[in-house]
């Protein structure tokens, strides 16, 4: 846990010489059935701007590079601190939250003072940056992604858990629902695959004292054509997960719990 | 390495073998076409995306899908060449090794005297090692025996142990057919050499009985 909590903290570089502008290159889309195209705005460069406050500058003035008039772009946001996760989107190829993508950072990380936006390539694209996601809401009606707590009587406190598992729970219970996983899985595409953030949630609610009682369930909604078989250990979710969930943990402990499931289960019937 | 006579044996003891046809077909056969084509199937559907993700564990996941891919047309040629005695007319024997074993050995060694055939092989063995190293490992972490971070550490490592062996032990055994005793000096061959020699006066008495 410690380490995980200790691998947040990065180490800060200063963008010594910044540029005069800095050209924000975004993929847009009118409607979902047009295609999308390309455009560059230019802004110019001061500090502390990361991609929201750059777009909301594009949005002050619409107008392209080339000094062409344009509708301005369209994106989703809400928390700005990298809690909401609704921000998510392509940003210089990698899948990320704008609001936490400092511009200082990005040029740094690219050394030109070019920065490419482009929406998430795994959901439909509704707009401009703007996905539809609901479908990772889908994936966690799929695995009954709660606790059955159902009674018209006091049920009385439910039973203990130990801090360890509490801890291993809290790590998960971390998901905002971002899509980033599902992003950079490259197993995942067209829906084919539930994906490590519902597997993970059914991990959450698999090891909680109450929910372990509909355990067989969640493994169920795991076993199908689209389930956790799936998973080709290319392990790019973990290493993308903006809250270090230990995605991979959740998969492989899964794993377990179905293997025994399969192998074993059969003999109960 | 042990030499043409001490290969040739083997592959007689292979002939020997009761229900071989069933084996082959039930036990090798079939399991490798389904393995192949539904591995193939599945690589064709992967969205590789390494250059925006260049991890490690991304990269190991594209290689297992090119050596598979690879292996596809690697294993199908080696069937088809040393089972069936096919593509005879690329310059290369026409006589399959199985039902010739007292020929076995100088069937290979014909074909591997051509560099281009040799590389192959060699590539084959180096594929086919790592397939199979990571294919353990990939094994035991998707039955969910192998789960934390350190552990997976742990086996990746080994298993990639196995795989360098598996290949060093190949790609000496490819090299024996060009070259007495492969890769390793001759010195430690030609005593085993003599004493294999006293040790089968017999050869084509099945060892098992």
């Amino acid at each position: 846990m410690t380490a995980k909590i200790e691998g947040l903290k990065t180490k800060k570089k200063v963008l010594e010489n910044p540029p005069q502008t800095i050209q924000i290159k975004i993929q847009r889309r009118e409607r979902p059935d047009k295609s999308s195209y390309w455009e560059t705005f230019e802004i110019s460069y001061r500090r502390n701007l990361n991609v929201i406050s750059a777009l909301m500058e594009i949005r002050k003035n619409p107008v392209t590079k080339d000094g062409k008039k344009t509708t301005p772009p369209v994106w989703d946001m809400s928390c700005l601190e990298q809690v909401c996760g609704i921000c998510t989107m392509v940003i210089n190829g990698r899948v990320r939250q704008a609001c936490s993508a400092l511009i200082d950072d990005l040029l740094i990380e690219s050394g030109s003072n070019v920065i490419t936006l482009q929406p998430m390539s795994k959901f439909p694209n509704i707009r401009d940056l703007k996905v539809d996601r609901s479908r990772m809401f889908e994936h966690l009606k799929q695995v009954k992604a709660w606790i059955e707590l159902d009674g018209t009587h006091d049920l009385g406190p439910g039973p203990r858990m130990s801090n360890d598992e509490a801890l291993q729970r809290y790590a998960y219970s971390r998901c905002m629902t971002c899509g980033c996983c599902l992003e950079a899985c490259p197993q995942y595409h067209d829906n084919n695959y539930i994906g490590p953030q519902a597997i993970a949630q059914a991990r959450l609610f698999n090891m909680h004292p109450t929910g372990r009682m509909n355990m067989q369930e969640r493994l169920e909604g795991l076993m199908g054509e689209d389930g956790i078989t799936n998973c080709g250990n290319a392990q790019n979710c973990v290493k993308v997960c903006p809250k270090n969930i230990p995605l991979t943990k959740a998969i492989y402990e899964t794993n377990r719990d179905i293997t025994l499931n399969v192998l074993f289960g059969w003999l109960k019937k | 390495m042990y030499g043409e006579k001490v290969f040739n044996d083997a592959v007689a003891d292979i002939h020997h073998l009761p229900f071989l046809l069933f084996i082959e077909i039930f036990g090798i056969f079939l399991p490798l076409l389904f393995h192949s084509v539904y591995g193939i199937f599945i690589s064709a559907e992967a969205k590789v995306n390494v250059f925006n993700y260049n991890y490690a564990r991304n990269w190991l996941y594209v290689f297992q899908r090119v050596t598979g891919v690879f292996l596809f047309f690697f294993i199908l040629f080696h069937i088809l060449h040393f089972r069936f005695g096919l593509f005879g007319s690329f310059g290369l024997t026409d006589t399959p090794v199985a039902g010739n074993a007292d020929k076995a050995f100088a069937i290979v060694a014909g074909d591997f005297q051509s560099v281009g055939i040799l590389i192959f092989y060699i590539l084959g063995v180096a594929a086919t090692a790592w397939h199979l190293g990571y294919g353990m490992f990939l094994f035991a972490v998707d039955w969910g025996m192998i789960i934390g971070e350190k552990a997976q550490k742990i086996a990746l490592y080994a298993c990639a142990l196995v795989a360098f062996c598996l290949f060093a032990a190949g790609t000496n055994a490819a090299f024996s057919f060009v070259r007495p005793c492969g890769l390793m000096p001759e010195a430690l061959c030609g005593m085993e050499k003599q004493e294999k020699k006293v040790e089968n006066p017999e050869p084509l008495a099945p060892r098992r009985f």
